[in-house]
């Protein structure tokens, strides 16, 4: 009986507060999450640059700031930073959205120190006989980079960067502690108004899920193409 | 035109190469024959300093290849504080270069601990023998066991790809178009496509070809550079039987064509036949070497009398 009253309950909400579900909720989330992947892998191959280089020290701090990240939650990298970053940055208090940069910065940091370690692995993957064989022909470090290890690294990036992408858009609704406006966000926002808790949860969940599960099969898609053309 | 000078190499504390010295004439074939792990393919590695070696110097043309190694130069010896030490206790010079080079006396990670003296003499010679590895590699061609053309070019792109990125923008300095230059390197990898008979492959990619065909390719790619010497490291060992042949083929014809080749093989039938001279190596270092004539019917080494016994 409970079961059937909830489903009830759910179309009522969804029919009343779709707007704040589908526009408001999963655009701030995709945003989001685009934004997070985007910057997260410029500076994640920005960082994977610096771990397969030679300079040791700079090395080091990376592979320091990358361990730091994956071995904490990410949920108290959040509490952090939305502490400390005007703290360190005084002018951040004065602007109106600090507190969407501060999730902002640590989502991009969090998603950069992962995509550093695909994107690492992706190069270290390429046949060490294909650095060598242009390395024999007189080709400098940089020119092998570019036209030969790149070129089959990213075939190895692009299938696990999308599971970053995944991943991420579920990340980001750890942002809701901070209501930042994202799909879990919503959530409390609606709950304040119906005190309904799980007819909201399992719409979220619902739509988490049809996010997730189109992105991956748009993947899978993308990744045997890709397999096609090697 | 390839002078290797008492290289040492060590992976950790696995010494592979301990003190191998030879001389490579130009238009020579050298075939190094040995059991696995005797050294060979590092030797022949050191050569272009896919791996650098330990200790020793690497020349070629008269160009110094490697960092300079103190213990190849008594003047760089001399001027070290390590010598003026043991001079200053009495000892003649001769004795105390020699005492310096048995027991490994200079400090190499500490140099500064050698003087500024020693410093500026490693330098000097440095400076005016040293070249830049990269320039000397499009000297080198080098042909692999398990071939290694490049998966994402095609065959055509393959060949071009090292005279392009290194020659084309000299071209295009001297008043030449990027298509005139495009298409004077495509011509020229098609003439050596043609010359293996694989013209017809030119737009396929390494995936969709045989062994044999990969290893022809990936010579005609190390050929296209127009090197003065070509390094092949047991180019038919990751072959099938059949396709041998195929590959020994054109390496027949480039050694009648005068190129300097020095080849690591488990061919004795080859290196027989082509080479001008044979080094046998064991344990890292060159035990025996000889004409073909010298090694395979008169071999003096007990390791390679055993070695010949169990591969012929």
């Amino acid at each position: 009986m409970y079961l059937i009253t909830m489903f009830e309950d759910m179309g009522k909400i969804f029919v009343k507060y779709w707007d704040l579900f589908l526009i408001k909720g999963v655009t701030a989330t995709i945003l989001l999450s685009l934004m997070t992947v985007f910057f997260g892998t410029v500076i994640g191959a920005l960082l994977a640059l610096v771990k397969i280089s030679k300079i040791k020290p700079l090395k080091w701090l990376v592979n320091a700031i990358v361990e730091i990240i994956r071995g904490t939650p990410m949920l108290l990298q959040l509490y952090i930073s939305t502490f400390l970053i005007p703290v360190i940055i005084p002018a951040m208090n004065e602007l109106e959205n600090k507190k969407i940069l501060c999730i902002s910065f640590t989502l991009i940091l969090n998603s950069a120190a992962y995509v550093s370690e695909i994107i690492r692995s992706g190069i270290e993957a390429v046949d060490k006989g294909q650095t060598e064989a242009a390395r024999s022909l007189g080709l400098n470090g940089t020119t092998t980079m570019i036209q030969v290890v790149l070129p089959q690294a990213v075939k190895n990036i692009l299938p696990a960067l999308g599971n970053e992408f995944i991943t991420v858009i579920k990340e980001t609704s750890l942002a809701s502690t901070f209501y930042v406006g994202e799909l879990m966000t919503q959530y409390h926002v609606i709950v304040g108004k119906t005190h309904n808790s799980l007819p909201i949860l399992m719409i979220i969940g619902i739509i988490y899920f049809v996010l997730n599960f189109v992105l991956s099969k748009l993947l899978g898609v993308f990744e045997r193409r890709m397999k096609a053309h090697a | 035109m390839l002078d290797v000078k008492n290289i040492y190499k060590n992976f950790g504390d696995l010494k592979v190469l301990e003190g191998v010295s030879t001389q490579i004439a130009e238009g020579e074939v050298v075939a190094i024959i040995g059991a696995s792990g005797s050294g060979k393919s590092t030797l022949l590695r050191c050569m272009n300093l896919l791996e650098t070696p330990t200790f020793g110097e690497v020349w070629m043309d008269g160009k110094l290849l490697t960092p300079v190694d103190p213990y190849l130069h008594p003047e760089v010896i001399m001027a070290s504080k390590t010598y003026k030490k043991l001079s200053a206790a009495g000892m003649s010079s001769e004795d105390a270069v020699a005492k310096i080079k048995a027991e490994d006396l200079i400090n190499e990670k500490f140099s500064a601990a050698e003087g500024k003296e020693y410093r500026a003499e490693m330098k000097k010679i440095y400076d005016e023998n040293h070249i830049d590895i990269n320039l000397a590699r499009q000297n080198m061609g080098m042909v692999f066991q398990q071939f290694n053309l490049f998966n994402n070019k095609s065959v055509l792109e393959n060949v071009t790809l090292a005279p392009m990125k290194t020659r084309a923008k000299q071209m295009i300095k001297e008043g030449k178009s990027k298509k005139e230059v495009k298409e004077y390197f495509n011509g020229k990898a098609m003439a050596l496509l043609n010359r293996i008979g694989l013209e017809d492959k030119a737009n396929a990619y390494p995936s969709t070809l045989s062994g044999g065909q990969k290893q022809r390719i990936a010579i005609v790619r190390a050929l296209a550079m127009e090197p003065k010497v070509m390094l092949f490291d047991e180019p038919t060992s990751a072959l099938d039987p059949e396709m041998v042949g195929e590959v020994l083929d054109v390496m027949k014809g480039l050694a009648k064509e005068g190129m300097t080749m020095i080849c690591v093989t488990h061919e004795m039938g080859f290196a027989r036949e082509v080479a001008d001279r044979v080094l046998f190596m064991h344990e890292g270092v060159i035990a025996e070497s000889g004409t073909p004539d010298e090694i395979f019917n008169n071999p003096k080494h007990p390791k390679l009398q055993q070695f010949l016994g169990c591969v012929l």
